[in-house]
């Protein structure tokens, strides 16, 4: 009996403990990480040349100016609506192939398949700008300069190796039993992948999406190659716009960026989702 | 793509229908990653073997290479990129992973109140365009502009032209960095986590462990492949790193160079050329690229099967 | 099947997007360019040119460091503008060389309405034109007028009261230089090439180190290497970092009385509400005045354009005295003409700037024309000499040795 009161006791105390100093490390971190952004925010507020008279305080003089030409002036809306049609097709393809090459690489343990896997591989250790020449040409006979169908085609070439390779191996790493008995059954394999493997693999599947969102969102070089007109140019793009051969109106881009940062955390948000809970823990008792 | 499974047929061929089922899993990745990926950098591979730009190429064999690693200039800018990215490198293992694990660790608390804000203000920096982080901590870091705050708050031994010299530039430089992605990290850190059984930590529990033993004998080792995985993946990227040196030093890696990373180095060469001339030497660049690929393999490789597809 | 529905009404969208490609009547050109600061003035030219001709030109700026490379991948391509801007001298004159820009020498108005000196920037040696000279800049030192009259001083006529001005506002608590060196050309292209022709002389003398007749380790060198490093004492704290978009902040805040730069920033000021004027880089006691006034914008045609007859009818009204006289109102403030013909500007700073040419040798930019790799070792020495690691001496004999190098000897 006392044995187990003082266990919980211990138990109580170990929780206690556990958390001040997790919570002052936390809070530590949340001025580090928060500071800059803090800038980036009141800055977007201040005429053109109060950044450098007064870089850190509040602004003297707030003004919505910059707020107000970024979404009158020019395309604004399109930019934004071209982004995150972009992002979202590219990751939601990234994921869709991604995952089941990954389902498949990861059952078919033979030479051929842990070839195709390091092919895979390898296109992460290669920097795609250097294929710019060959891309450009096939985006030039296949008619796609100016569309938004060549900026998913690289991004989606470009997010397939990590993406097989963080699922293959996270696929592999599934415990076999959890859905070798519904084989065993008689279930169909797609039946199998979609209802059992996937939802296990959402964490996983998070995490892909989330790598990838942001060099994606984030992305200047292939719009800036593909892409003149103005209405399928992306957000990013826009902001080069105000990026001037000698000086750049940082306001303009603050508030831009403010902007343009929603859309990002609220797809973040959405995918984190995944992590709260575990799925792996109830299912192997049940 | 489903088989003809006729009753007779064991369970054994069930579960392992072999390649010629399987590959219809792989085909649409796989044609979209050589499409688009595969082929256009392999083509570039081949431009290594060449000098010039478009309309001019002639074919020089290895001289590309070979002008890479002897030119006492070309090798010099090479060596020096090549030193510095280890350096970023070294950064990225040992500040923003460890951090990463450390808060993934906190997060991962099921007691601890506020995962969710706290977890969401790790990544935010994340969301920032390179370009942006780059100035706000040019601001920060600029002696004029930050000078007159710092003094006054008491600070004034910090004011120094931090990103100007030589000695300081790169591991401030590292540090923004670090600063702007430790969110990645922490992510993959929190599924890996996430996916340890709940039986095992509460076993642990009973026994008698501690936290600092918990983490230490039980999620540690369970966590391998992931760090692996975390650890590949920083690596392929710093050295293909490039836009936050270009945010906050120029693409030459200035300070005189010591900021040059692999991936600015290639951007000379490949993409954008010198300033002022502009006109980029894509063989030169390619050989860069397919130099420093197989650098990179020859690091990915031992680190995929010492760490992977361990049950 | 969630996400392949995802992914189907993806393409759906995509497809309700896809512009309408039926456009064939009105001509529309594209113009692309480095400058996307002028992005709404030449715009505005633009559409003027509209109003008279009828012909549309879209004015389509790229990422500036990016824009030759950028330019060269379309042209590449075939996907390449129809007008761009060309660089001067051999940059741009290389895109001529492949082929890519137009043959602008028998446009009517560009060999008899431009003086040699700007024909020379774009021209090749045998005398073929590649673009039409649009814009040059001069290379000017700004200065706080405010501070000057609240300390008493005047604005220096010669190198060495420039020197007695820095010292006396540097005695006072001001720093009297806004550059810094963070921003690797800024300290070449206007601090040093800017006060090289005080020192080397014009085009002529230039032509003489580029054969190699001279060496760049000569007296007129040595001289202009010592001022330098003796200029340098008075550049800023932390100078190191300070890039040059920070230097029109710190004179418009009142914290430096000078700012050796370009003309192309003499409109950013306005934002500050600052007095400031601007003088030539003086020149030592006794030498003959000098100003870097460089040939910067050119533009051209693109030989495999779908509307040959339309670009050069662009490129005709740019060379007449009237289209140059329409152009300089958008001209960005700053940016010159280079028309042999009399130009009125509305700003009265510009005219003041451009009245700075006045009774002075003219030259571009030094090593833009022949010398172009002698960039990079002149910026880490002139580095160097800013932080104290090397001697004016040392200096020259490096630049004489990479001159050789160039020079083949």
């Amino acid at each position: 009996m006392s044995t187990r009161k003082n266990e919980r006791k211990d138990a109580s105390l170990k929780i206690l403990n556990m958390h001040i100093p997790s919570h002052i490390l936390m809070i530590f971190w949340v001025f580090i990480a928060l500071f800059p952004v803090y800038l980036l925010i009141i800055n977007s507020f201040k005429q053109r040349m109060a950044i450098y008279s007064n870089p850190f305080g509040l602004p003297g003089v707030w003004t919505l100016d910059n707020y107000i030409y970024v979404v009158q002036g020019g395309n604004f809306f399109q930019y934004f609506f071209n982004s995150i049609t972009v992002v979202v097709v590219s990751l939601a393809t990234i994921l869709l192939l991604g995952s089941l090459a990954g389902y498949a690489l990861a059952h078919w343990r033979t030479r051929l398949s842990r070839g195709i896997y390091f092919f895979f591989i390898l296109g992460m250790m290669l920097p795609i700008k250097i294929a710019t020449i060959r891309l450009l040409e096939l985006m030039k006979i296949f008619d796609l300069f100016n569309t938004l169908w060549s900026l998913f085609f690289v991004y989606i070439a470009m997010g397939l190796p990590t993406a097989v390779f963080i699922l293959t191996e996270f696929i592999h790493g599934l415990p076999r039993d959890l859905y070798e008995a519904a084989y065993i059954d008689g279930a169909p394999r797609s039946k199998i992948y979609y209802g059992i493997v996937l939802p296990l693999i959402k964490p996983a599947l998070a995490t892909v999406g989330i790598y990838n969102l942001v060099p994606i969102w984030n992305d200047l070089w292939f719009p800036l190659i593909f892409i003149t007109q103005e209405d399928k140019k992306t957000v990013l793009l826009a902001v080069t716009r105000l990026q001037g051969q000698y000086s750049t109106d940082w306001p303009r881009v603050f508030a831009l960026l403010t902007l343009s940062a929603l859309p990002v955390i609220l797809l973040y948000l959405s995918m984190s989702k995944q992590f709260v809970t575990g799925l792996t823990a109830g299912a192997v008792k049940g | 793509m489903q088989t003809t499974v006729q009753r007779k047929t064991s369970s054994k061929n069930r579960l392992n229908p072999g390649g010629r089922y399987w590959i219809w899993y792989i085909l649409p990745a796989l044609l979209m990653y050589c499409l688009f990926m595969a082929y256009p950098m392999l083509d570039s591979v081949r431009l290594s073997l060449y000098e010039g730009t478009t309309g001019a190429r002639t074919f020089v064999g290895f001289a590309n290479y070979v002008r890479l690693f002897t030119d006492p200039e070309v090798s010099a800018r090479f060596w020096g990129a090549f030193r510095n990215t280890w350096v970023f490198f070294a950064y990225h293992m040992l500040v923003q992973n460890v951090l990463g694990m450390l808060f993934a660790v906190v997060l991962t608390n099921r007691t601890m109140k506020g995962r969710q804000f706290y977890q969401t203000v790790v990544f935010i920096p994340c969301t920032i365009a390179v370009m942006v982080t780059g100035y706000l901590f040019k601001l920060i870091l600029n002696p004029q502009f930050a000078g007159p705050t710092l003094r006054s708050v008491g600070l004034g031994f910090l004011v120094k032209p931090w990103l100007g010299s030589e000695k300081t530039a790169l591991n401030v430089i590292s540090l923004v960095s670090v600063w702007q992605w430790v969110g990645i990290p922490t992510m993959m850190f929190v599924a890996g986590l996430q996916g340890i059984s709940e039986d095992l930590l509460e076993a642990a529990d009973i026994a008698g462990a501690n936290s600092w033993q918990t983490f230490w004998y039980i999620k540690y080792p369970l966590l391998l492949p992931v760090v692996g995985m975390i650890a590949i993946l920083t690596f392929v990227s710093n050295f293909n790193a490039f836009d936050i040196i270009y945010a906050m030093a120029t693409p030459d890696g200035a300070p005189n160079y010591s900021t040059d990373l692999i991936g600015s180095l290639f951007y000379r060469y490949g993409v954008a050329g010198k300033h002022p001339i502009g006109i980029p030497e894509p063989g030169v660049g390619a050989a860069i690229s397919t130099a420093v690929f197989f650098m990179l393999l020859a690091g990915v490789v031992p680190t995929l099967r010492a760490t992977q597809g361990k049950e | 099947m969630r996400k392949l529905t995802a992914l189907l009404l993806a393409v759906l969208m995509m497809a309700g997007l896809l512009p309408a490609l039926t456009q064939a009547e009105t001509v529309k050109l594209t113009m692309g360019s480095w400058r996307s600061d002028d992005a709404e003035k030449v715009q505005a030219l633009l559409d003027k040119y509209k109003e008279l001709t009828g012909v549309e030109i879209a004015f389509q700026p790229t990422v500036s460091d990016q824009y030759n490379a950028t330019l060269r991948l379309q042209l590449d391509n075939g996907t390449g503008p129809d007008l761009y801007y060309s660089r001067s001298y051999a940059v741009g004159q290389e895109l001529f060389d492949a082929g890519f820009s137009m043959d602008c020498t028998d446009i009517p108005g560009v060999k008899e309405n431009f003086p040699e000196s700007a024909l020379d920037a774009w021209q090749t040696p045998d005398g073929k034109v590649f673009a039409v000279p649009f814009a040059a800049v001069s290379q000017v030192i700004y200065y706080n007028k405010t501070l000057f009259a609240e300390n008493g001083l005047e604005v220096p006529t010669t190198f060495e009261e420039l020197i007695a001005v820095s010292k006396a506002f540097k005695e006072k608590g001001i720093e009297p230089f806004a550059n810094g060196i963070a921003s690797n050309w800024d300290i070449l292209e206007c601090v040093y090439l800017g006060m090289l022709p005080n020192y080397v002389g014009g085009a002529d003398q230039r032509a003489l180190y580029e054969s190699g007749e001279k060496k760049m380790n000569d007296e007129a060198f040595l001289k202009s290497l010592q001022d330098f490093a003796e200029l340098a004492q008075y550049l800023p704290e932390g100078f190191e970092s300070l890039t040059n978009s920070d230097g029109p902040a710190m004179l418009g805040l009142g914290r430096s009385a000078m700012f050796i730069d370009g003309s192309w920033t003499c409109g950013t000021f306005a934002d500050y509400g600052v007095e400031w004027g601007a003088i030539a880089f003086p020149a030592p006691e006794g030498a003959a005045p000098a100003m870097c006034f460089h040939p910067d914008m050119g533009i051209t045609g693109n030989n495999a354009t779908k509307y040959p007859e339309e670009v050069k009818a662009f490129l005709t009204w740019l060379a007449t005295p009237e289209g140059a006289q329409t152009t300089s109102t958008y001209l960005p403030q700053g940016f010159f003409p280079m028309i042999d013909a009399p130009i009125t500007f509305a700003d009265p700073a510009v005219t003041e700037i451009l009245a700075l040419n006045d009774g002075k040798v003219l030259d571009a930019r030094f090593v833009w024309a022949k010398l172009l790799n002698m960039y990079t070792p002149m910026v880490e020495q002139l580095n160097a000499l800013t932080k104290g690691e090397t001697t004016p001496e040392a200096v020259a004999e490096v630049f004489a040795a990479e001159q050789a190098k160039i020079v083949g000897q």
